[in-house]
């Protein structure tokens, strides 16, 4: 927790669902690039279909693009999962609205594994929230729609979107994210993952996560 | 799916896009990506040096050393698709330069490993480096390494950086050249200014006076002020491009003993230096010592002034000139001392009985001397006819030559030990006894012969009737026209001198003695470059004499040099430069200069440089094998 952010080592990652009910939805792809500090480590990414044990909803496959026949010859979460945890280690994780793939990534270790994630999870968004409304104080931030995506904060950033829409490519983006925040953190003062976790844990309160829930879905 | 775009990048930029897929997989298998708002320090001078080279995907940087005098000297700015921190990633030792963020900026990481092992494997890859990115921070590279001698601190300007036009006296007097001396004495006076340039009626520059001018040619001869100034001007202009370096206009100034250039821009009128212009830009400077000189009488009124010769080098070094600079400045200076030396001797001697033209060879003859150097010197004398004393004529010549090569001595050039001197009477000969000495060592080649005749393939006049070396030198090249087998001897010699074998490992120094475990710069670096050049240059017969005048010359001639000219001016430069700066410590430090170096206190830069320059010596060695495999024994 002492770790400096500059060295610390950080897994970033998306995951695409079936649908927001935790108990009926399932994972249908887990993408992640590891980060060590502010450096993203391109050469070591992690992306996986999993064939999911609910089936496709029409609403899914409309947003995810990803269709019943592409899915069902991928291996099982429970192979995939196994993959993923050991491609995590015990990296700091980030993610945008993390709470939702951690919600949904606990209960599948919980079932498979019978023990949750115990990594440190940050939530990128609050910490926009909060570097944003730093800017604003000083004036030099323009203003966001009450509502707003991971591809918002992306263009915000003038970060390239592509078309392309995938676990791998949104994690990819919120990496990008998280490296221009590392810089404004820093310079606040928030250096070592103690107080990065602190900051992610103080700003989850209250509204952000309604605002998390509200406008993260999907 | 993260590296296909890196890939997709990559396969535009240069010199990754000279790379094939395996390679260009092999490098974006670990590539990561970093972020640097703007403003940021990505590199710091002196700093650790980098672990990667960073490739800008989207933004700048400003790449810049401070100095001394936490002056900043910009380098360059470095845009999308430009790479940095190469330097120091090869070298290992320290960032060399600050880099920072002039805009927000992302950068693609390659890692160090990778890299090395590219430029290992890779020819067109370390080409485009060793090309373009090099060659770019060469200068530099020479400053950084002067800068490693505490006696110098950065921040003069540099005569060596600075453009002519720059220094330059922009507002110049002109006037027509048909008015009158007084006219144009009134007019400088007026205006207090030492020149006035005089044009015709197209006002195209035809000549300059100056104050001296008056006083010699006018005052002093008691000449009618009413003639036109057009009778006393200088007629020879001698001109600089505004955009020559100052040291050219130095040179011009040292060889054609004026003070006073005019400066011209695509050939219009741009202004005019004055020797006192690049003094100020200097505080001392070669062209006063010149001037030193040219002002003695007496050989002991020299020795002060050579012994400034040492403190110019210095100079030139502080300057951050180049190896080829230095040597010519010191050149010139040299000769002018020997000449005077050999002025004052004429003088005491009295006309000699017979024309003569004295010679230099060797290093002096290449004008490629740094700290003084054993005398290299013969005498030529015409050939005598029916009429002159044979017995009086040697008699006058060997007395004449001890006496020169006495006054040498006195003014710090040690005498050579193999006894290469005019004053040795073998080397004091008529035309007609050169031309036989030639055509020995041309038609009949033993090893020894060839060996030591190699230098005197390098002479050029120094002092005298030149037409005698002229005509000693077209002797030579006619009788070596064609002249295979000589050739050939002298591409045997040259094979001999292998690089130090093993050197890519470690390296291969001396075994015992003195200089153990050191490298001698001078015979395994080079006389390589040196005597190459020379093969090359005779069997072209192109008269120069200087290695890089004769790979100037040999561009367009010589298909072999024509493709390595530019690899073997880096490497010979690089080479000569190592020495003087390690003849110039040794020098500070009380010890007498000599040509051995310790690998140990080079950096590895320098190390890779070396290397780099030993396997051009093997390459060009086995295409000399190549091209003389009939007479390679």
């Amino acid at each position: 927790m002492k770790c400096n952010i500059q060295e610390a080592r950080f897994v970033v990652l998306d995951s695409e669902l079936t649908g927001l009910d935790e108990k009926k939805d399932s994972i249908v792809s887990i993408g992640a690039v590891r980060m060590r500090g502010g450096r993203i480590e391109l050469g070591d990414s992690f992306y996986r279909l999993i064939n999911p044990e609910t089936s496709l909803t029409a609403a899914s496959v409309v947003i995810h693009e990803i269709m019943p026949s592409e899915v069902s010859e991928k291996p099982s979460i429970e192979t995939v999962l196994a993959e993923f945890l050991k491609y995590c280690g015990d990296a700091v994780l980030v993610g945008f609205c993390i709470s939702i793939d951690m919600d949904f990534l606990s209960r599948e270790t919980r079932r498979l594994f019978g023990s949750c994630i115990s990594n440190p999870a940050i939530d990128i968004r609050p910490l926009y929230e909060w570097a944003r409304q730093k800017e604003e104080q000083r004036g030099s931030s323009a203003a966001l729609p009450r509502q707003y995506r991971l591809y918002d904060v992306a263009r915000h950033f003038d970060i390239q979107v592509s078309s392309a829409h995938n676990a791998m490519v949104d994690a990819y983006l919120t990496a990008q994210i998280f490296q221009r925040l590392i810089p404004i953190l820093v310079e606040a003062g928030i250096t070592s993952i103690g107080d990065l976790t602190k900051l992610s844990d103080r700003l989850k309160g209250g509204d952000w996560l309604f605002a998390s829930h509200n406008t993260c879905s999907l | 799916m993260l590296v296909e775009e890196v890939k997709g990048f990559l396969k535009n930029v240069p010199p990754f896009q000279f790379l094939e897929e395996r390679s260009l997989s092999f490098i974006a298998e670990d590539i990561s990506m970093e972020f640097y708002p703007k403003g940021a320090t990505i590199l710091r001078q002196d700093g650790p040096p980098s672990d990667f080279l960073r490739i800008i995907k989207k933004g700048g940087v400003k790449v810049f050393i401070t100095s001394d005098d936490r002056e900043e000297v910009i380098i360059d700015y470095r845009s999308e698709g430009d790479a940095f921190g190469l330097l120091s990633l090869v070298g290992g030792d320290k960032s060399r330069a600050n880099v920072v963020a002039v805009d927000d900026t992302i950068c693609y990481l390659v890692g160090k490993e990778k890299i090395l092992s590219l430029v290992d494997s890779n020819p067109l890859f370390t080409e485009f480096f060793l090309k373009s990115f090099l060659n770019k921070y060469i200068d530099k590279t020479y400053r950084e390494m002067h800068n490693k001698s505490l006696l110098y601190g950065g921040g003069d300007k540099l005569l060596f950086t600075t453009p002519v036009g720059e220094v330059a006296t922009k507002d110049v007097m002109i006037a027509s050249q048909d008015i009158t001396i007084r006219e144009a004495a009134e007019i400088m006076s007026q205006r207090r200014n030492s020149s006035l340039v005089l044009v015709d009626q197209g006002g195209v520059p035809t000549g300059i006076v100056t104050d001296r001018d008056l006083r010699d040619k006018v005052v002093a001869k008691g000449r009618d002020v009413s003639d036109s100034i057009g009778r006393i001007m200088s007629v020879s202009l001698i001109r600089a491009e505004a955009r020559d370096y100052c040291f050219e206009a130095l040179l011009k100034m040292i060889r054609y003993n004026i003070h006073h250039l005019l400066v011209v821009d695509e050939g219009r009128m741009r202004g005019i230096v004055t020797n006192h212009d690049l003094m100020m830009l200097q505080g001392t400077s070669p062209i006063s010592l010149a001037r030193e000189i040219e002002s003695q009488q007496t050989i002991e009124g020299l020795i002060p002034a050579s012994g400034k010769i040492n403190n110019i080098i210095g100079l030139l070094l502080k300057d951050g000139a180049r190896a080829s600079n230095i040597t010519r400045i010191i050149s010139e200076i040299n000769d002018r001392l020997q000449r005077k030396i050999i002025e004052i001797v004429e003088k005491k001697m009295g006309t000699p009985p017979v024309n003569y033209c004295w010679i230099i060879f060797g290093s002096e003859g290449r004008k490629e001397q740094t700290f003084k150097t054993d005398q290299d010197n013969a005498l030529i004398y015409a050939d005598l006819t029916s009429g002159d004393e044979e017995g009086e004529v040697e008699r006058y010549f060997s007395e004449f030559s001890i006496l020169v090569r006495d006054g040498l001595v006195r003014c710090g050039f040690p005498v050579c030990p193999a006894n290469y001197m005019a004053s040795n009477p073998q080397w004091c000969q008529p035309v007609k006894t050169w031309k036989k000495y030639f055509s020995t060592w041309i038609y009949t080649p033993l090893p020894e012969a060839v060996l030591r005749s190699l230098i005197f393939f390098d002479f050029r006049p120094l002092y005298g009737d030149v037409t005698l070396a002229e005509e000693v030198r077209e002797s030579m090249k006619s009788i070596l026209e064609g002249e295979m087998v000589f050739l050939g001897y002298m591409a045997n010699t040259i094979i001999k001198n292998t690089p130090p074998v093993g050197f890519f490992k470690s390296f291969i120094v001396e075994k015992s003695g003195e200089h153990k475990d050191k490298l001698n710069l001078k015979v395994k670096g080079i006389a390589p470059f040196v005597d190459m050049v020379r093969l090359f240059a005779l069997e072209k017969g192109i008269k120069e004499t200087s290695t890089s005048e004769r790979i100037s010359a040999l561009r367009s001639r010589h298909t072999i040099l024509n493709e390595y000219a530019d690899e073997l001016e880096y490497a010979f430069e690089f080479i000569m430069l190592l020495r003087i700066q390690n003849q110039f410590q040794q020098i500070e430090s009380g010890q007498p200069p000599d040509n051995f170096i310790n690998p140990n206190n080079l950096s590895n830069l320098e190390k890779k440089t070396i290397r780099d320059a030993f396997a051009l010596i093997s390459k060009l060695q086995s295409i000399l094998v190549e091209r003389y495999k009939p007479l390679i024994w």
